[in-house]
């Protein structure tokens, strides 16, 4: 109970790692998931029948066969459903029209009464191919001897911030021209040039993307779906399928894992399109894992040249980076991943001249779409190494050489922004400390060498100008309170944060919030997408106004009621208290039936339901040629990772001894969940620095299993990480938040490859580090025998 | 399609079922008994999401057929709390931070249930050999192990 | 392209009660029916569309494929359906043959371990097949039943090519029969994969050995090899080289030199030739070092 005569206030739920509000459900088993779901005797299955081919005209589709199994109720072809869809540039069918563009790609699709007579009924659907000459290389694909793989890219709708060139297969081309590169080399001391190779790699989240899609005889339609944009999705297909968007409803369960692989619209759209077909039956297609690694959304190979310079100070002068992204057969989603490349690109170092081609490419090859990181990894993979190897050219120790160099406060960035304040120099302190980088450590073992490795990173949510979030809550009779909200639990914890947030801005328990789940678009508000690491900020931003609005509203009604001011007035543990009268009424009394007025004089508010909503309002374009802009991004996390290892001198393989990993999230707001975060995402980068690649051979994925395809498992995570996270406030984020979900895995490949570098003097190309790629590359030096 | 009739047991409850011979436990278990905590996450035997404890061993469950267990004895994670009460793995996973976004979860439980049976005082290294086989992409298993770790200490 | 079934395609299960009837099913059947026991290499490749078969034979309930025992003259049974698990953490594989129990616990995870099993990985016949090699060298005897009644085959004459046997239709394996170790024996498997633990092998190394006075160096060693030859391969000229000379750190320098020379590895996806050559010749020294750190005690 409130104590407004002692005037104690209750610990606030910012900053408190509180359990979080959904772990009771998933460890028992009880978690809805949308494979979960029960839909009855009417569910129909879908399977998709797929392209063999990377690159090839339809020459004819005879679907005759099929559609005469019994069993079978529906069969689509792309001709049914010919609408260009996308997430920004429109380049993207439901299923391939006139011609394929990678292997995997939907042709067909079968709705029936069970999975095993859809999986035959495709097979019985005859497709006839004219091989066509495929593009494997992002170089080569942009030069003009290859062949184009989408003619009319010219005709596709594109929004005004990417820069596609029609005739080719260059789908946006960012450019940086800031200051002048080529008087600056000039004055470089020491100039290091580098070609790095980072192959695509997939999102593996463990549970795979699914969607189930019922359209009434209206002409409504729901899909559920394992969805981290319910709202995009919404918008998109319903463009794509004729649907108002009010008709159309994504209800989103709790996702196992999105990673970026369920933003935008991937394999959804197959059941919807089916469904229209079948109105009152509701169509269920859920990815297998093989489907999942290759046909549905991966991440971009990259091709970077780094040039960069320093003078004999040490102070980097200039910085040119050329970047092929190999970007596959769509780009919808992906070219703003380049866009974003380009606009960060000359990571958190203060360059005065920095030339930039962000260059992204159709290839034959699976679609890249957003990944964790949004191409931050990949590039600081390239920068982070080039300068690492510059500092030692230079004669400098690494860490001086990164904190003189790193982005300070008021510095005007790479696009012609102001730098906000931010912690770098204390997350380059703090790792630097925990793996005791400046200390030479002996290998624990002779057939062993010891090195470390350290790196920074930057990176702005990237989406379009205007993504914007809203928020409403509502209380019950009892007092308790309900937000809605538009984003998705994806496992980051943002329903407990969410929550959080609301109790501290409206005055109640945290225990007594409950987020109106699962997202529904018909009742849940507005959300942009579940990605960027933008949530904690601009969803806290909307939430954190919703409770302060019903707190305003239910001020007001008390205050009137008792005669007071408001502000002598606050909501204390959900009891409402003033400290001028000291008199005490819970929320149950009021935010439904309002308070009764003095002598039978009627009555003084009703139901209470506060509403917030918020939108960065700032975000510009930036020049076509230039990149130059006065407002690019929203702002930007920092951070810096570290890495203690050893490499066994028989094998090659590498074994972490220890890691630090810090970021400056402005405002931890559950610090155990930030720190669940960063381990997470640490470990995500470290298996893609380590084990990961897709591994393509004429367009084929040649390793789509858990077999081939590998991932860290808990024995790989055999050391100790360190994440002292730092707090610099974000000036427009609740309580000065900033995200930090993707950030853990932008610098470890980085980190690491700057290691191996440490103690073999060998710098790799590219990940993944195998222990082969390391051995034999020891070999060729001389450094084993 | 040939069917079975299979009797069993299913977290301390006798089920009889008539199963499509080509129907492996995972299936059976979340389509013909809705018991939906067990997940499928590759259908090869890989990932370990579909972990089910099988005679007290645990088993990927997408690899048995639902026809080769008339008469086994299945725990499934919705066995594991007794009377709305956790257990002391799925508590101390829980309070460990352990859970992000569940899908790993539940093979996770019976993994390290298992675990706890067979070695009440495991290692930080067999802790993580005994969970090898459970893929998880969200936590980095820093701290399901510490959760497990705590949880035999309870 | 890759195209897997979401479980497993249409098929029978069949569940005969005596060899004889098992037997006789897989002959009659031959070429659509094949046994099973763990189902962890078979279910995968129906999934995949790789194995076409109509009926899936069960062998778990027949006579003697339950064995686990030792006996001080014969040595040890291990039925067709006892789990890897089973046999690892078995008092007497951990007594007399460790290295059998190294070898079955380097295989997958924990639960794939209690499904899969030894007879099973030796008939799926893999060159990367993790307890083949160990068999081998402790001369493991397969007891097999087929349409003729029983008959013993030895391991090193069983396997023609990756994934083919000499079994002929009808055949059911029903036990492997591992003799007593020759006494003083030390045996280790080493296994080199690309996660820490759980991964299939990229090479792999069993070695024993044991004191032989018929031996011009005092020792005999055994070497077989995993994931760098059509079959799982015996080195029978390292083995010489252990045998006739003196054993110091050159000889076992030598012998892993003439291990890494005597294999025919393929560029895969798990690993290349080159690096799997230089890696058998590696995990062999240190393979032969420990065991022989050991014997030399």
């Amino acid at each position: 109970m409130a104590n407004a005569k002692s005037k104690e206030k209750p610990s606030s739920p910012i900053g408190a790692s509180l359990q979080r509000n959904d772990v009771y459900e998933k460890v028992t088993g009880s978690a809805i998931y949308v494979d979960d779901l029960q839909f009855g005797n009417r569910l129909l299955y879908a399977h998709v029948l797929r392209s063999p081919h990377p690159h090839a005209l339809i020459k004819s589709i005879d679907t005759s066969k099929a559609e005469k199994l019994p069993g079978v109720k529906v069969v689509v072809t792309g001709k049914d459903f010919p609408e260009r869809m996308g997430l920004y540039l429109k380049d993207k069918t439901i299923f391939a029209l006139d011609r394929v563009r990678f292997i995997g790609e939907p042709v067909a699709a079968v709705a029936a009464v069970s999975e095993e007579i859809a999986m035959k009924a495709c097979d019985l659907i005859e497709v006839e191919y004219e091989i066509l000459e495929a593009v494997f290389d992002a170089e080569y694909g942009a030069s003009d001897k290859a062949p184009l793989i989408h003619p009319q890219l010219g005709e596709y709708y594109c929004p005004n911030y990417l820069f596609p060139k029609p005739g080719t297969n260059i789908s946006n081309h960012f450019k940086i021209r800031r200051g002048n590169c080529e008087a600056a080399w000039k004055e470089c001391a020491y100039i290091v040039e580098r070609t790095f190779h980072i192959p695509h790699i997939q999102h593996v989240p463990i549970e795979t993307h699914g969607a189930i899609a019922l359209m009434d005889e209206k002409g409504k339609m729901t899909i559920w779906a394992s969805s981290q944009s319910p709202f995009a999705q919404r918008n998109i297909i319903a463009q794509a399928l004729h649907i108002t968007q009010t008709d159309l409803r994504v209800i989103a369960p709790l996702v196992g894992g999105g990673f970026g692989s369920k933003a935008g619209v991937t394999m959804e759209a197959i059941p919807a399109a089916l469904a229209t077909k079948c109105k009152g039956w509701p169509v269920k297609l859920m990815l297998t894992r093989e489907e999942e690694f290759f046909t549905n959304f991966v991440r971009q190979g990259l091709t970077t040249h780094v040039k960069v310079g320093c003078d004999k100070d040490g102070n980097i002068l200039a910085l040119k980076n050329v970047m092929y992204w190999d970007a596959g057969a769509s780009t919808e989603y992906g070219a703003n991943v380049v866009r974003a490349a380009g606009y960060s690109s000359s990571g958190p170092y203060d360059i005065p001249n920095i030339e930039t081609d962000s260059i992204c490419v159709y290839t034959n090859h699976p679609i890249g779409g957003a990944y964790r990181g949004f191409g931050m990894s990949e590039l600081h993979t390239g920068i982070d190494q080039a300068i690492d190897e510059l500092a030692e050219k230079a004669g400098f120790d690494k860490v001086t050489f990164l904190k003189k160099n790193a982005i300070s406060e008021g510095d005007i960035i790479v696009t012609g922004m102001k730098m906000h304040a931010n912690g770098i120099q204390e997350c380059i302190d703090n790792v630097a400390k925990s793996i005791e980088f400046s200390k030479k450590e002996e290998p624990t073992s002779p057939d062993r060498v010891r090195g470390k490795g350290i790196a920074i990173m930057w990176k702005a949510p990237a989406t379009s100008p205007n993504p914007g979030s809203s928020a409403w809550v509502e209380l019950a009779e009892d007092g308790k309170v309900t937000v809605g909200l538009g984003g998705q639990e994806l496992g980051q914890g943002t329903f407990t944060v969410m929550a959080q947030m609301a109790a501290a801005a409206l005055g109640v328990k945290y225990e007594d919030v409950r987020i109106a789940g699962p997202i529904d678009t018909q009742y849940s508000p507005y959300e942009w997408q579940t990605v960027a690491s933008r949530l904690t900020w601009s969803m806290g931003n909307a939430v954190r106004a919703a409770a302060a609005d019903a707190r305003r509203q239910i001020l007001d009604v008390v205050a009137e009621a008792w005669k007071e001011n408001p502000e002598d007035l606050d909501i204390v543990n959900g009891v409402v208290v003033s400290y001028k009268s000291e008199k005490e009424t819970p929320l149950a009394n009021l935010v439904i039936y309002g308070l009764p007025r003095e002598n039978n004089g009627g009555w003084i508010g009703g139901p209470i339901v506060g509403r917030g909503s918020f939108m960065p309002q700032y975000i510009t374009n930036l020049d076509l040629e230039t990149g130059q802009g006065p407002r690019a991004v929203v702002h930007y996390t920092v951070g810096c990772e570290g890495l203690d290892i050893e490499i066994d001198k028989n094998t090659g393989k590498i074994h972490v001894v220890k890691a630090a990993a810090s970021f400056d999230v402005g405002k931890a707001i559950n610090p155990e969940l930030v720190k669940g975060q960063i381990e997470g995402g640490f470990v995500q980068g470290l298996s893609s620095a380590l084990f990961e690649e897709i591994r393509l051979r004429n367009g084929v994925m040649t390793n789509p299993s858990f077999v081939d395809y590998r991932i860290a498992t808990a024995p790989d995570v055999n050391f100790p990480l360190d994440v002292p996270f730092v707090e610099v406030p974000q000036d427009d984020g609740p309580w000065g938040a900033r995200g930090v979900g993707e950030h853990p895995m932008v610098p470890t490949i980085a980190a690491l490859g700057n290691a191996i570098y440490n103690a073999t003097g060998i710098r790799l190309d590219g990940p993944p580090y195998s222990a082969e790629k390391v051995y034999l590359a020891m070999y060729d030096a001389g450094l084993t025998k | 399609m040939a069917y079975q009739r299979i009797t069993l047991t299913v977290n301390d409850l006798t089920e009889t079922v008539d199963v499509p011979q080509n129907m492996t436990l995972l299936q059976m278990l979340r389509q013909k008994l809705s018991l939906t905590g067990t997940k499928n996450g590759c259908s090869a035997g890989e990932c370990g999401a579909c972990t089910v404890l099988m005679n007290g061993e645990p088993v990927n469950s997408c690899m048995v057929l639902a026809a080769e267990c008339e008469g086994a004895t299945i725990v499934t994670v919705e066995g594991l709390a007794k009377n709305g009460k956790l257990s002391k793995v799925q508590e101390a996973v829980a309070k460990a931070g352990g859970v992000q976004c569940g899908f790993c979860t539940p093979g996770m439980m019976i993994s390290a249930t298992a675990l706890l049976e067979r070695n009440p005082n495991p290692s930080d290294d067999e802790i993580r050999q005994a969970i090898v086989g459970n893929l998880c992409r969200c936590t980095g298993y820093f701290r399901i192990v510490n959760g497990i770790k705590e949880a035999a200490k309870m | 392209m890759i195209n897997p079934h979401p479980g497993l395609p249409e098929l029978e299960y069949v569940k005969p009660a005596t060899l004889v009837e098992a037997s006789q099913f897989l002959a009659e059947h031959n070429g659509t029916a094949k046994p099973f026991s763990g189902g962890t290499d078979c279910f995968v490749r129906l999934r995949d569309g790789v194995l076409k078969v109509d009926y899936l034979v069960d062998i778990k309930g027949l006579d003697g494929t339950k064995e686990l025992s030792f006996d001080p003259k014969k040595g040890l049974t291990i039925g067709a359906a006892v789990p890897m698990n089973k046999v690892a953490t078995n008092k007497d594989v951990i007594a007399h043959y460790p290295n059998l129990a190294m070898a079955a616990n380097s295989v997958a995870s924990y639960q794939l371990r209690n499904r899969a099993t030894i007879i099973g990985n030796i008939c799926n016949a893999s060159p990367a097949g993790d307890t083949i090699g160990t068999c081998m060298v402790l001369d493991g005897v397969l007891n097999v039943h087929g349409t003729d009644g029983f008959r013993q085959i030895p391991l090193n004459s069983f396997f023609l090519g990756p994934g083919r046997t000499v079994l002929k239709p009808g055949d059911v394996v029903v036990s492997i029969t591992l003799p007593v170790p020759p006494a003083g024996m030390v045996g280790v498997y080493k296994k080199l994969g690309r996660n820490t633990i759980g991964d299939l092998s990229i090479v792999g190394v069993a070695v024993l050995g044991y004191p032989n006075q018929k031996s011009p160096s005092g020792y005999t060693f055994r070497i077989a090899l995993a994931s760098v030859a059509p079959v799982p391969f015996e080195a029978l000229k390292a083995e010489a080289v252990l045998s006739e000379k003196k054993i110091t750190e050159e000889t076992i320098a030598q012998a892993a030199d003439i291990a890494m020379e005597s294999v025919t590895p393929i560029d895969d996806v798990r690993g290349s030739a080159r690096y799997r050559k230089l890696m058998v010749r590696n995990l062999t020294r240190e393979a032969i070092t420990e065991v022989w750190n050991q014997l030399s005690k």
